[in-house]
């Protein structure tokens, strides 16, 4: 896999999947209404290689006001996009975002994949939404958080499809971690043992 | 400026409860597409699968 790394920024091209044109439509939403955004978990193995599908996109939006995700909602609909929890854009802000609990957004008509967005609700959110990454994908921008703590948050997750996401984004951009970035985030949040088997150990 | 967290057991505690919280959602989207499966036809929801899967 060829790619330009440079800390907080990765450059690539690749074939787009439906998936990639359908986030690639999605970010570009946040970015013409100036929501700041970062993509965590599972698209990013998946946009970065990784063989599987997804149901949801997971991601966190900066916490605003409702006037503001009032326009965000009404340009999510222009667009062809409809809420899956509710029709009703006070209430997906008042009782899902507002009380830490995701609102999720797909095409018109369909369910899945959809997008499932947050407000950064702990510091470790609120860090990966400040400690953003951008990736250059076929000229077009989406933001990610820092490959060091997804590593390590998919850890601490601890499914297999977690554990195999986390050992796949290590081999592709092991090169170019922060290798204590990563080694410290991973004791952070207390998971050495699971680093060792996914991680260090080859095979 | 040192990059990365420093977390205190309130962060950890936090991150617990996030978890729970994400896997009770997830359950309840898992029960949403199922009951929106069985009442749609297999042409349907079959399109929207082969449309994403590949």
């Amino acid at each position: 896999m060829d790619f330009e790394f440079n800390g907080n920024k990765i450059v690539f091209e690749k074939e787009l999947s439906n998936l990639d044109k359908l986030v690639l439509r999605f970010v570009k939403i946040l970015d013409t209404l100036k929501v700041d955004y970062v993509i965590i978990s599972g698209y990013i193995a998946i946009l970065f290689g990784r063989s599987r599908n997804t149901e949801d996109v997971d991601l966190f939006i900066e916490e605003m006001a409702f006037e503001k995700f009032l326009r965000f909602w009404n340009e999510l609909e222009k667009q062809g996009f409809e809420c899956l929890n509710t029709s009703n854009a006070k209430e997906a802000f008042e009782d899902y975002l507002k009380e830490k609990l995701a609102v999720r957004f797909a095409e018109k008509g369909m369910i899945q994949p959809n997008f499932e967005l947050k407000f950064p609700k702990t510091r470790y959110n609120e860090y990966s939404l400040k400690n953003r990454v951008e990736v250059i994908l076929n000229g077009e921008k989406l933001n990610t958080s820092e490959m060091e703590l997804q590593i390590a948050f998919k850890l601490s997750l601890g499914s297999d499809k977690d554990f195999e996401d986390a050992r796949h984004l290590y081999n592709i951009f092991k090169e170019h971690l922060d290798m204590n970035l990563l080694k410290r985030q991973i004791s952070e949040l207390k998971v050495e043992k699971q680093a060792e088997r996914v991680l260090w150990k080859k095979a | 400026m040192e990059k990365g967290l420093k977390l205190t057991k309130k962060d950890l505690r936090e991150l617990k409860e996030e978890k729970k919280r994400n896997r009770q959602q997830r359950m309840e989207f898992v029960n949403m597409y199922a009951d929106w499966l069985k009442k749609t036809p297999n042409k349907v929801w079959s399109k929207q699968q082969a449309k994403y899967l590949k």
